[in-house]
């Protein structure tokens, strides 16, 4: 049999689609929202005077970026319940591993741009007698997030991707619930091409978004 | 205002300063000269504690610094800095600048200090720039606002570290016009320069650094016209055949 190619078959499931697209925009954004939370601080003891807390967040950081995400999401659903013995929800699980996983990239983010501001900066702020904590939020940070934005949006993009590991634990993301579709109407092809141009539609939209914040800031003066 | 005792400054194995001893009365203005790498910075920066001196006394304005339990931070409000590169705040504006410190440091309401912070840019002859920012500015009117930011903390004392030196020579002028009216005004200044028609005309006593120590010192007449040390008389040579 000939392969016929059914565009009709994508508007019949696309409702199906939108609801899978939901939950994979609801745990890119948590997943996210906590990873730059947990990013910053491991940026930020990355670079802290404490041995101590630059050896954790270094282990933290080795370890996530050293181990597949597809492990971590195993290891946390699967392997964690059963030393806990409490079971998490999959969106959950799937939230903490998208914060885990984005949260030790996103240190070196931040531990990067704020190592790539001028020394004179933090000199600047403590001859002004501002301590080191104060001249870190008013004068370093703002300077070093303003660096961030182009890799931050890098590893949205990663991160968003990154979202469609998570059908393994039973996440009723976008790509799980193609998979779920093709089992009943056996359209992989069309199915699945949706499903990538549903991704790539999301993917030019933040880097097209993040242009445009960018050229925003451009108005203020870089150094 | 600033008493040094027996300053010694190493960087691991290298002694930058050995062994310095310099007293700064209220309302003098010392200028630092010396050949490049003696320890000129090193020692300002012992003075606002940007470095840990290894060993000596450095009592700024009746506070030892080098004991542990004297707060730094308003040390550093005291005996603040003027640098050669500027290093102004490029995401505030000019006025932000000069605010900042009299709002964190000092506690002033926000109103109060951009009221002092406005006539402080009008004082440097930038009253007109207080909404742009730094990157708008020309070197020597960074510098100038540079001078309003320190002059903003109602410091006892300003270190400046060759404040004229990444200034295009045309630039220089309208700084040292302004670093004049100050010590005409009275403020403690210790300037590291190697403008010698400043220290000429500006300073109480100049202070000759090299290899660490100091040299020479005395008051600027003397101290140009009949140098002693020889080191000295080589540096001013080079320096005036420039
Ligand atoms: N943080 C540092 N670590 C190691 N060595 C340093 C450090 N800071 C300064 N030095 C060294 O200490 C010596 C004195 O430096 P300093 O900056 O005080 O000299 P200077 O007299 O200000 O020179 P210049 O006229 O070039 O500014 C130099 O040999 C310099 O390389
Ligand atoms: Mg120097």
């Amino acid at each position: 049999m000939a392969f016929q190619f059914e565009p009709g078959v994508v508007v019949e499931t696309f409702p199906m689609l939108l609801r899978g697209l939901k939950l994979t925009v609801v745990i890119t954004i948590g997943g996210l929202f906590f990873g730059f939370i947990l990013g910053s601080v491991a940026g930020l003891m990355k670079i802290s005077r404490s041995l101590f807390l630059r050896k954790l967040a270094g282990i933290y950081i080795e370890t996530i970026r050293g181990t597949p995400m597809l492990v971590q999401a195993m290891f946390l659903y699967y392997g964690v319940p059963m030393a806990s013995g409490v079971r998490i929800p999959p969106i959950v699980a799937g939230i903490i591993v998208i914060a885990v996983n984005s949260g030790a990239y996103i240190a070196e983010i931040v531990r990067g741009a704020i190592q790539s501001i001028d020394p004179g900066q933090m000199e600047a702020g403590r001859s002004i007698g501002l301590t080191r904590s104060q001249t870190m939020r008013y004068i370093i940070w703002p300077q070093a997030f303003r660096r961030m934005i182009p890799p931050l949006g890098n590893q949205f993009i990663i991160s968003l991707k990154d979202t469609s590991l998570l059908m393994v634990i039973g996440v009723g993301e976008l790509l799980r619930t193609g998979q779920e579709i093709v089992a009943v109407n056996f359209r992989a092809f069309e199915v699945y091409m949706a499903v990538g141009i549903v991704y790539l539609v999301m993917t030019l939209g933040i880097a097209k978004a993040l242009r445009a914040l960018e050229q925003h800031l451009r108005v203020l003066p870089e150094k | 205002m600033i008493r040094i005792e027996n300053l010694h400054k190493s960087f691991g194995s290298l002694e930058v300063i050995k062994g310095i001893d310099l007293h700064v009365r209220p309302g003098e203005v010392v200028c630092i000269i010396g050949p490049s790498g003696s320890g000129k910075s090193t020692v300002l920066r012992c003075i606002n504690r940007l470095e840990q001196p290894t060993s000596g006394r450095i009592v700024v304005d009746g506070k030892d610094i080098t004991d542990p339990k004297t707060n730094m931070n308003l040390v550093r409000a005291e005996a603040t800095m003027v640098f050669q590169q500027f290093n102004l705040f490029p995401h505030m504006t000019v006025l932000h600048n000069v605010t900042l410190g009299p709002v964190k440091v000092r506690g002033l309401s926000k109103a109060e200090a951009e009221k002092r912070g406005m006539e402080l840019l009008a004082k440097v002859g930038l009253a007109e720039k207080a909404h742009n920012y730094p990157d708008q500015l020309s070197g020597g009117q960074k510098q100038r606002v540079a001078i309003a930011r320190a002059l903003a903390l109602q410091p006892k004392v300003i270190l400046f570290d060759e404040p004229t030196s990444a200034l295009d020579p045309e630039l220089v002028g309208e700084v040292l016009e302004v670093m004049k009216q100050l010590a005409r005004e009275g403020m403690t200044m210790v300037v590291v320069t190697h403008e010698m028609g400043f220290a000429k005309e500006v300073a109480d006593r100049v202070i000759f650094i090299d290899g660490g120590r100091i040299q020479e010192e005395g008051p600027p007449e003397e101290f140009f016209s009949n140098p002693k040390n020889p080191r000295l008389r080589d540096f001013l040579g080079k320096v005036i055949a420039h």
